[in-house]
């Protein structure tokens, strides 16, 4: 596969608010500071969320992506998903249902993994060496 | 001569008559709460509240004695249009005032009485309605659209002997039918207030702003200023004193009404900012109504509290104040994002 170590899922608390996300932090830290961390959030629990909270998934996304890693949303509620498209930050992210989607994202090969001289509809699905060469 | 009571209040206890299937499948009581609908009929809808526009109707039509029963419980505040010059009974039982009032004009000899309770946008002809009541000679001749009741009633006071038999006479299934040909809208939901203003920028009621078009299909009142550098795309409606800040997007049917500000670089598409709303910097404002500090996306059917001034807040209040928001029209009877403790506000 491209990306290397677990894939961690994290709950985010209830109170996505300075303090919330401050103290959320201190927890995460050390795994944003790993060779390409692979982070789900899950959002099942967050009832509220402002601007400082919305700053700290920004501030973990991009460290993340920094070293090669990424961070993905699930189970976002309504309310939630208002909020970021609201701050515009909703197209930023990759949101899935569940933590087990998210999880199920970073598995999938990309599509710049297949080479392009091979015909898709040939050898693509069928070639057990092609992939384990793109993997 | 023809008189007028608009109520402001509850809408009327339906006795559904036996043996009559279309009152037994057409009788509905407003589910929302009543303050909630009553707020809808008094904000500004492209720069007049249906209260207002009622109103007006009624005097293009010739009625010359109009009066307001309001319920007390109904908060006036900056939010709600003043309805416009005419004297407002404030009471504790609208519907018992206004019985009171009917008997008073019928003892002043009235020939018709036209009573409205303001809880649903209609367009129908008022002279055409009267005449079908004259001519059907029921006592009590009630409006309907699709079978369905609405609130607007031509009674002859001759032909109802107390306040007793007036309130009967309201709520009877027998009562003579006029079927509104014209358009309904029955503002049950902040999201029919959204419709209404849609419908009206694209010409499909004869709810039209107050002002006249700026450019083809772009209202922006008096008062308001556009920044040179922001957008509006037609159609569009821009209240009085409302201001719209430098990289703004106004599009999508959207209406900002009087007193609002949008600030730098916000977009607002097919949303309704009501009156006295700060709409913050950069920000996406989507299918939904702002109003104050609250939020109703149309999409997914939540409202959401806003508790940071800088995003969304009632335009016009000082910092100290902010957490005295006004009520607003939208209740937060679904989920919200606010903390659950007090403790954590």
């Amino acid at each position: 596969m491209l990306t290397n170590g677990p894939i961690v899922i994290l709950q985010l608390p209830e109170l996505l608010n300075l303090g919330g996300a401050q103290s959320f932090m201190q927890e995460l830290e050390p795994l944003l500071e790993s060779h390409r961390p692979r982070i789900v959030f899950d959002c099942s629990r967050v009832r509220y969320i402002d601007s400082a909270g919305v700053e700290m998934l920004l501030h973990c996304l991009e460290e993340a992506m920094k070293r090669d890693g990424d961070l993905k949303l699930a189970a976002l509620s309504p309310e939630s998903e208002v909020i970021l498209e609201l701050m515009r930050v909703a197209r930023v992210f990759e949101a899935y249902p569940t933590s087990e989607d998210a999880v199920r994202s970073f598995n999938a090969i990309p599509a710049e993994a297949i080479p392009q001289d091979v015909p898709w509809y040939a050898n693509v699905f069928g070639d057990l060496r092609t992939l384990k060469q793109a993997s | 001569m023809v008189a007028a009571i608009v109520i402001l209040g509850p809408a009327i206890q339906q006795n559904i008559g036996d043996g009559d299937p279309v009152a037994r499948a057409s009788t509905t009581v407003a589910a929302m709460p009543l303050l909630q609908q009553t707020r809808l009929v008094c904000v500004e809808v492209l720069g007049r509240s249906v209260v207002r526009r009622v109103a007006e109707e009624l005097r293009q039509n010739g009625v010359e004695m109009i009066s307001v029963v309001a319920d007390a419980s109904l908060p006036v505040h900056a939010g709600l249009d003043p309805f416009c010059d005419l004297p407002v009974c404030w009471t504790e039982n609208a519907w018992s005032e206004a019985i009171q009032k009917l008997m008073t004009y019928k003892e002043n000899g009235v020939e018709a009485i036209l009573l409205v309770r303001v809880g649903a946008y209609i367009e129908f002809d008022i002279a055409d309605a009267l005449q079908f009541h004259r001519e059907h000679g029921s006592a009590v001749t009630r409006a309907f659209a699709e079978h369905n009741p609405l609130e607007f009633w031509i009674i002859d006071p001759a032909g109802v002997a107390d306040s007793d038999g007036m309130l009967n006479a309201l709520t009877a299934a027998y009562s003579g039918r006029y079927r509104v040909r014209g358009y309904v809208n029955r503002l049950e939901h902040p999201g029919d207030l959204r419709r209404l203003a849609v419908d009206g920028l694209s010409n499909r009621c004869r709810l039209t702003p107050v002002c006249s078009e700026t450019r083809a299909g772009i209202w922006i009142e008096e008062g308001a200023q556009v920044h040179r550098d922001a957008r509006i795309v037609a159609p569009a409606y821009i209240g009085r004193n409302a201001i719209i800040a430098e990289q703004c997007l106004i599009t999508r049917c959207s209406n900002v009404e009087s007193n609002c500000q949008i600030d730098y670089g916000t977009v607002v598409e097919d949303s309704s900012i009501l009156s006295n709303t700060y709409v913050g910097i950069g920000l996406d404002l989507s299918h939904s109504i702002a109003d104050g500090s609250k939020l109703l996306n149309l999409q997914r059917g939540v409202t959401l509290e806003i508790a940071d001034p800088c995003v969304l807040r009632q335009n016009g209040m000082p910092n100290r104040d902010r957490h005295r928001q006004r009520p607003g029209i939208l209740g937060l009877g679904g989920a919200q994002l606010t903390p659950a403790r007090e403790d954590m506000r």
